[in-house]
């Protein structure tokens, strides 16, 4: 568990490759006679990086534009990742073995999720990146199946609301599709645990509404429910502008 | 970024590919095709994925278009099995009710898309006649012989068509972003699609087929070379692609070791686009 909000260390090694001059370098060598234009195309990739300071303290900043929108998808990765390495780590009794096989691989999923956006974001604008978050999981019994299922079913359809709201605040078709990959992974997560729940509430009329729309939830609405069970505060009122 | 592509693009197009009289969708296209081609040209480290973006010019019309033909086809596909007869269905009646919840959605996501096409001034087709058995009418061998007998057949078809969904909707939403409100209509159905997925998934596994909850290369192959392959074609990708076209180094990661983290793990986390030539060849196997 301490091993899945790590701060710092581990970033120096993976992100190096990312951006060491070499790299660029090559990279406009490849695109040899249009070098010119492919220089143009990717000076759009920095023009996020400014800083994001100016809060108070405790309080996390998801910043604005396309970045924002990746801290925000980071942040709440983040608190996924933490909840199921913590049901992993302390697995409620009886745990059934296919239902701790699935649990353990969605925590995989969503570890992995979480240094996508770590790496995304560290690959244009490395200022820009949300630290390591501190989960309360206070008001979750990670002993009751009943507890943890249903904390599960709140992420993973808050995620999935999240996503499907964050759509149009994408201004880049390279990230927009990046989260499309990743938002029909957590929709999967989220019939998964509904139907462990019970058998046929996967799409319920609670979150799937009568014109067969799942649910679409904008950056207040979810930050309001995620910082129950995050101790820091984040600020995501730029995201997407 | 998107507007300094296009100049690039723009920059390196030749005067002719102006020239020739053509209608807005048109020039669109070939400015398309050629900015595919431009790119492919400068990136020759082996990115066949990279001009993926700029390969398909598609309308945002086009796209409702081919979300109504998925929509309908999988109304009328859950429509006919639940006029078969009780014993078609298993003993545990939330299964039957989960067909019948699917089927709701569809007629509903094909109503929503039959309004959006009008009010866009697009012409809504006529409704295709299909055979689920992938026979065109005993024209050809069958597919699914005992689509509507064999219950463990219909679930296998349930999948590959909930999974081309999933799929499609994906690759669809990069057109779309001139419509925020369509842009969010695609990915709310997309979303709703992918659930529908898990569902068929969870029920086949309970019958003890080889399959998880999403997609993954552990899953029993269930499709047949050159007709249903496309379903999961490239699926299984075990690398992305960051904005500055590097790949994400996953094995540098940590996201913890073990043999199956980088070739199942990362392919699970992350569902495939499926360009639209492929949604609509699956789609026409079943579709007279």
């Amino acid at each position: 568990m301490s091993n899945n909000l790590k701060k710092g260390g581990d970033e120096a090694e993976f992100a190096k490759p990312l951006y060491v001059p070499i790299k660029r370098r090559s990279f406009f060598m490849y695109a040899g006679a249009t070098a010119g234009a492919t220089a143009l195309l990717l000076s759009g990739c920095d023009d996020d990086d400014n800083g994001g300071g100016g809060m108070p303290a405790g309080t996390v900043s998801l910043g604005s534009g396309d970045v924002g929108v990746l801290n925000y998808a980071y942040a709440l990765e983040q608190l996924e990742a933490a909840f199921y390495a913590q049901i992993v780590a302390t697995p409620y009794a009886s745990m059934p073995a296919d239902e701790k096989a699935a649990l353990t691989a969605i925590a995989k999923h969503e570890e992995i999720h979480r240094e996508f956006f770590k790496a995304a974001i560290t690959a244009v604008a490395p200022s820009m990146v949300i630290p390591g978050l501190t989960p309360d999981f206070s008001k979750i019994n990670f002993n009751d199946r009943a507890s943890v299922l249903g904390a599960a079913k709140t992420f993973e359809d808050l995620g999935v609301g999240a996503y499907n709201g964050a759509g149009k605040l994408i201004k880049d078709k390279g990230y927009l599709l990046l989260a499309g990959k990743i938002v029909s992974v957590e929709a999967r997560h989220a019939a998964y645990i509904r139907d462990l729940i019970t058998p046929g509430s996967f799409a319920g009329n609670d979150v799937v509404n009568a014109a067969g729309l799942d649910q679409a939830l904008d950056v207040p609405t979810v930050l309001t429910a995620a910082q129950t069970y995050i101790k820091e505060k984040i600020n995501g009122d730029n995201v997407g502008k | 970024m998107n507007i300094l592509k296009l100049v690039a693009d723009l920059a390196a197009t030749t005067p002719n590919q102006f020239e020739q009289p053509a209608d807005r969708r048109d020039a669109l296209t070939s400015l398309g095709r050629f900015g595919a081609k431009t790119l492919a040209a400068a990136l020759p480290l082996g990115l066949g994925s990279v001009p993926a973006l700029a390969r398909d010019t598609r309308t945002i019309l086009d796209s409702l278009l081919l979300a109504l033909r998925l929509e309908r086809l999988q109304n009328a596909f859950y429509t006919q099995a639940l006029t078969a007869p009780a014993s078609f269905f298993p003993a545990d009646t939330s299964i039957r009710a989960s067909i019948v919840k699917m089927q709701a959605h569809q007629q509903q996501h094909a109503a929503l898309l039959v309004r959006l096409i009008s009010t866009s001034n697009g012409d809504v087709p006529a409704q295709p006649r299909y055979d689920f058995t992938g026979s065109k009418n005993n024209t050809q061998a069958a597919l699914f012989p005992s689509v509507f007998t064999n219950f463990d057949d219909f679930l296998t078809l349930a999948q590959l068509l909930e999974d081309t969904s999933v799929r499609a909707y994906k690759a669809m939403v990069e057109f779309l972003v001139q419509d925020n409100y369509i842009l969010q209509t695609a990915l709310q159905i997309h979303s709703t699609e992918s659930r529908h997925a898990t569902r068929i998934r969870m029920i086949r596994r309970q019958r003890g087929a080889t399959v998880k909850p999403w997609p993954s290369p552990a899953d029993a192959d269930i499709t047949v070379a050159n007709k249903t392959a496309v379903v999961y074609a490239t699926e299984h990708a075990t690398t992305q692609l960051l904005a500055d076209y590097t790949s994400v180094p996953f094995r540098l990661l940590p996201i913890g070791s073990g043999a199956n983290i980088l070739t199942e793990s990362v392919p699970e986390a992350f569902d495939e686009p499926l360009a639209a030539d492929s949604v609509e060849g699956l789609l026409n196997l079943f579709t007279l």
